[in-house]
């Protein structure tokens, strides 16, 4: 039985000009143990996947079960084996201990006090957060208040956990530590992690797979490697000077799937990453640019990321589909 | 249901502004009331207002700490931690309550030493009491009817955004004046009409104000519990209504926000 199962998973959500589809059609299937990233831009819908699976909101269309329990129908079900934790949320009450509000959470879901306290302290000491237990909420840093926050979302014991953006805002160190931590509570407990992210290297980094999301649908599922390895050649990477807007003409070419475009004011120039097809595409999108008037300052072959993927899939960067869907 | 009076208790004594902001205000109110009505000569009533200030407490709790807790939660992306736990959202919200009484009880024990110290000082008549059962009936009725009534408008709440703080203000004086906090709002020694009065009695507090007034001041000799039963009855009856209809709202504004996409609105 896979832990998380979802079919034609649907959600619109009324506006006033027209109904907005957040969700559209979503089908995915997730087995034990497995940590399985949603990556996509802002607006993609992973958080709206997220809250569907975790009983926050229910679909408009399609059906998703977690753990074999329906999400729509047996919300009380589903809850007894999951949580959740969002890099959003504040996730505790200021004026009581970082202790105290773990503790709390654990009685949400009826655990002895003994065992709990036992639970915190294990996860505090594999978290790092041991020292810090005692000082009020209000007080951690940023860091440490979301590394209680993860803590709080395995509190219980869940046999699925629904992360969004778990490590957003955090410093290098504390993002790493928990990434390390999500992927031995997955490989060590059988615990199945849904992670939604728009952090292409930490989804790269600890998912087993990944379903790229973009306006509601998944694009493509798969391991990071396949997916990476779908795009057949590496990505050509151009330093342009000098700097300006709009590289249409590349969309143009025949065997150009998409690119990205980024100003580096300082430096003068302009840095393009064309996902191509093959190399010939990739020699025909440089005498391009050239043929423009603009001067090819360096160029070279990229091994290919998950943003090339979601670029050869869309023809856009997250950035880019950002400010379309901003626009 | 225990932690979370917990919670609520460890939140009230972390916070040293909010104890002295809960313990001073409702003493200075039941004060300038105390002199009301020792400067006018009426120095039976003085005892009103020592009961309006202990009662204030927990009104003001009921509004401050209840009403809006849920609304409180769903901004900072506690509500959805709740929910989606296997928790009974009534029983996070009994929880809610027994903390606030239990947190509430030293500012009510303040107001009524700081009463008892002024009467004595001023060898005012000191009230005697008819059935110490009457009292703390009426009292332990009239809060399981207060913390109700603040469970469905926590429930109801859930419905607003940040306009949740504006009603509060918008019920906290008017409720303090129509419940008769410092003077008897319904009855023979009311200053309002009868139609008022009517509206006016909707509210536990009023029932439960009018009752603990009878229990606590009522003439010598009286049969005090005789005389607040019917009161005591219409406030068992007002905490089974308002908690049943918690319990349904809270049910019914779920599938609300499930359907509509509203339980997670965040500050940050």
């Amino acid at each position: 039985m896979p832990s998380v199962e979802a079919s034609g998973l649907r959600r619109e959500f009324k506006a006033k000009d027209a109904p907005v589809v957040a969700l559209d059609g979503v089908t995915l299937k997730v087995g034990q143990g497995e940590v399985f990233g949603v990556l996509g831009p802002n607006g993609a819908g992973k958080t709206t996947m997220i809250r569907i699976l975790s009983t926050l909101l229910l679909p408009t269309g399609g059906w998703a079960k977690v753990m074999g329990h329906d999400v729509e129908h047996e919300p009380e079900k589903v809850r007894k084996v999951i949580n959740m934790a969002s890099g959003a949320e504040k996730a505790g009450y200021d004026f009581i201990s970082a202790k105290r509000n773990l503790w709390f959470f654990s009685q949400l879901y009826g655990i002895p006090s003994e065992k709990a306290e036992k639970k915190i302290a294990e996860l505090s000491e594999t978290l790092g957060l041991t020292k810090y237990l005692d000082r009020k909420f209000y007080a951690l840093s940023t860091g440490y208040r979301q590394r209680a926050t993860i803590a709080r979302a395995f509190v219980n014991d869940p046999r699925v956990v629904f992360l969004d953006e778990p490590t957003i805002g955090l410093d290098v160190m504390t993002a790493r530590s928990i990434r390390e931590f999500l992927q031995g509570e997955a490989r060590r407990n059988g615990r199945t992690i849904i992670l939604a992210s728009h952090n292409m290297a930490e989804v790269d980094a600890i998912c087993d797979r990944v379903a790229i999301i973009d306006k509601g649908r998944i694009l493509a599922e798969g391991t990071p490697e396949e997916l990476k390895r779908s795009l057949g050649v590496p990505a050509l990477v151009m330093e342009v000077s000098p700097p300006r807007e709009g590289f249409e003409t590349l969309s143009r070419i025949a065997g150009v799937k998409g690119f990205t475009s980024s100003t580096e004011e300082e430096r003068g120039l302009c840095t393009v990453q064309v996902v191509v097809e093959n190399d010939a595409a990739a020699r025909a999108a440089e005498d391009a640019i050239r043929s423009e008037g603009l001067k090819v300052v360096a160029s070279w072959r990229k091994q290919a990321t998950l943003e090339e993927v979601f670029v050869a899939l869309v023809g856009q960067g997250f950035k880019e589909r950002e400010e379309e869907g901003a626009g | 249901m225990k932690a979370r009076a917990l919670v609520r208790l460890w939140s009230i004594f972390g916070e040293p502004l909010w104890i002295v902001v809960s313990m001073g205000f409702p003493v200075l109110s039941s004060l300038a009331f105390f002199l009301l009505y020792y400067s006018m000569g009426a120095v039976s009533y003085v005892g009103f207002a020592v009961l309006g200030g202990v009662m204030v407490s927990f009104w003001g709790n009921v509004l401050w700490s209840m009403a809006s807790q849920f609304n409180w939660d769903k901004q900072e992306g506690l509500f959805e931690i709740y929910l989606t736990s296997p928790a009974s959202i009534s029983a996070i919200l009994i929880g809610m309550s027994v903390g606030g009484i239990i947190g509430t009880l030293p500012s009510a024990a303040i107001v009524t030493a700081f009463g008892w110290t002024l009467i004595s000082v001023l060898q005012l008549p000191v009230p005697v009491v008819g059935s110490w059962l009457a009292v703390a009936l009426t009292f332990a009725l009239t809060l399981a009817s207060l913390y109700a009534m603040g469970m469905t408008l926590s429930s109801l709440y859930l419905v607003y955004g940040r306009e949740a703080e504006s009603m509060n203000n918008v019920l906290q004086e008017p409720v303090s004046l129509l419940s008769g906090m410092y003077f008897p709002s319904v009855g023979t020694f009311s200053p309002f009409p009868s139609a008022v009065q009517i509206v006016a009695s909707l509210i536990p507090l009023t029932i439960g104000m009018n009752a603990l007034r009878l229990a606590l001041f009522s003439t010598p000799g009286a049969d005090t519990l005789a005389l607040v039963f019917p009161s005591l009855a219409i406030l068992a009856a007002m905490a089974v209504v308002f908690m049943a209809v918690s319990a349904y709202s809270l049910k019914a504004l779920e599938y609300k926000g499930r359907k509509d996409g509203t339980i997670s609105v965040r500050i940050r």
